[in-house]
């Protein structure tokens, strides 16, 4: 018993390192970890860095230009072409202006008056003028013809939203504005120009009638815009989804240790075992050097 | 580490040369079983690599893989044994307690380095885990009591504690083996 008090009142000097135990523990703690070992943990030290580069703002900086640019003609081509394989059908009303009407009204606009009129004209019994001048005769008929399709077509197909003023909504402004020249019209412009149809006439008298009315355009409109609402509300649905897919632990990345085990908590005592299982994986391989509380072991 | 998580692979080889003796040894005589202190030693580095790109000098590289260790070797004792870690005071004191007195021990004859290193391996063995693990944190990663005790998690008077239970037990088994 005196020898354990002595050993009580000496013990602040013994937690210092003992000269002979540190020389006898080296000599028989010679023991090394088996060189097989060796081989793993380096190879993956090497993978770490190398799959992480050392710096990747500087790697990005690098490819920046070069990405920029590609991107840039990418999205460039992308428009040209997509401009060209749908532009060209819509653009079919654009020539009205370029068509020379009579010379009297060659040099009044094509306002929503004269359309309007134009349709009248055509929808009277007419006789098929079968060898007319024909230059005349398109003339005359052609602009309301075309303007009386553009605005069915409208009403009909549900395409995208008009692209600047194209013709997908009808509207008297729209078609009648002039087209930028030059113009290219397809083989079935062409053909439409040269040889107007007897139902382009009934057309024009529908399109007199929707120009007359000014509800009409907005109808066309919405019709046209509900696909595309549409593909809103599914990207939205979408975007949800994704979210709901997003780690339980995220929002957790620049929060301490402490926030979570209080977070993990949490879950636990809400039941959410899966949950705080996942998160507490999470939170070891962030923390490794963070013990984990007695509870979540 | 620094420099290995900026990216300097040869950083790394550099701190496994220098560090893998001390804490292969340090989980041998924790586990006392090779396959498993093999298991955590890979363990080990792995989560160090894992770890690289959030790592911030916040003490001592070896404070920090000590820890590392310390936390995966508390991981596997857990899982594999349902006995509360015997680390408490009063458990230390008891111990101290039941040291024979070193008047009592006979006095052997010289031995040879060889067999008292035997004899403090033997020793060592004996400890209870935290004093052993206070005591290898010393030897091995040639800590300080404030290092051993942010290495542990424990106080510094916790860890001043043990390491002085540690050497004293250490001290008196080894007395009568001059």
């Amino acid at each position: 018993m005196a020898l354990n008090e002595r050993n009580a009142g000496n013990a602040n000097g013994d937690a210092k390192r003992d000269a002979r135990l540190d020389r006898l523990y080296r000599a028989a703690a010679r023991e090394a970890p088996p060189a097989h070992l060796d081989a793993p943990i380096l190879a993956a030290a090497r993978r770490e860095v190398g799959a992480r580069p050392r710096s990747l703002t500087s790697t990005l900086r690098r490819w920046h230009v070069p990405v920029s640019i590609a991107a840039v003609v990418i999205v460039s081509v992308s428009l040209v072409i997509l401009v060209s394989e749908e532009g060209g059908e819509q653009i079919v009303p654009a020539p009205v202006p370029a068509v020379a009407p009579p010379a009297g009204e060659a040099a009044a606009p094509a306002t929503q008056p004269a359309l309007v009129e134009a349709a009248r004209e055509t929808t009277q019994p007419q006789p098929a003028a079968p060898a007319p001048p024909r230059r005349g005769s398109r003339d005359d008929a052609e602009a309301p013809a075309v303007l009386g399709k553009l605005a069915d077509s409208a009403r009909s197909e549900p395409g995208p939203p008009a692209v600047s003023g194209t013709g997908a909504v009808a509207t008297p402004e729209s078609a009648a504005k002039p087209l930028p020249q030059p113009f290219r019209a397809t083989p079935r412009v062409a053909e439409e120009r040269a040889a107007p149809s007897p139902a382009d006439a009934v057309t024009a008298g529908r399109m007199a009638g929707a120009l007359s009315a000014p509800s009409e355009p907005p109808v066309a409109r919405s019709s046209a815009e509900a696909p595309q609402a549409e593909s809103t509300a599914r990207a939205m649905q979408s975007k949800s989804t994704e979210q709901d897919r997003l780690p339980v632990w995220h929002g957790f990345e620049k929060e301490p240790p402490r926030k979570w085990l209080e977070r993990i908590g949490e879950l636990k005592r809400q039941g959410r075992a899966a949950e705080a299982e996942e998160m507490q994986s999470e939170f070891k391989r962030r923390f490794p050097e963070h013990p984990l509380p007695l509870d979540s072991k | 580490m620094l420099l290995y998580r900026d990216g300097d692979a040869s950083a790394f080889d550099a701190l496994y040369a220098r560090h893998k003796g001390g804490l292969y040894r340090y989980l041998l005589r924790q586990c006392r079983d090779a396959a498993a202190a093999e298991e955590l030693f890979q363990d080990v580095w792995m989560n160090l690599i894992r770890a690289r790109a959030g790592y911030s000098v916040q003490a001592k590289f070896t404070t920090y893989l000590y820890r590392l260790a310390h936390n995966r070797w508390i991981d596997h004792y857990r899982k594999n044994s349902h006995v509360a870690m015997d680390s408490s005071a009063e458990d230390d004191c008891e111990a101290i307690a039941e040291l024979p007195d070193e008047r009592e021990r006979p006095q052997d004859e010289t031995l040879d380095a060889k067999r008292q290193a035997g004899r403090l391996m033997e020793l060592i063995a004996g400890l209870p885990e935290a004093q052993r693990e206070t005591f290898l944190l010393q030897q091995e990663g040639g800590m300080s009591v404030e290092e051993i005790a942010q290495a542990t998690g424990v106080a510094r008077e916790t860890a001043k504690s043990r390491l002085r239970y540690a050497m004293v037990k250490l001290r008196q088994g080894m007395l009568g083996w001059r």
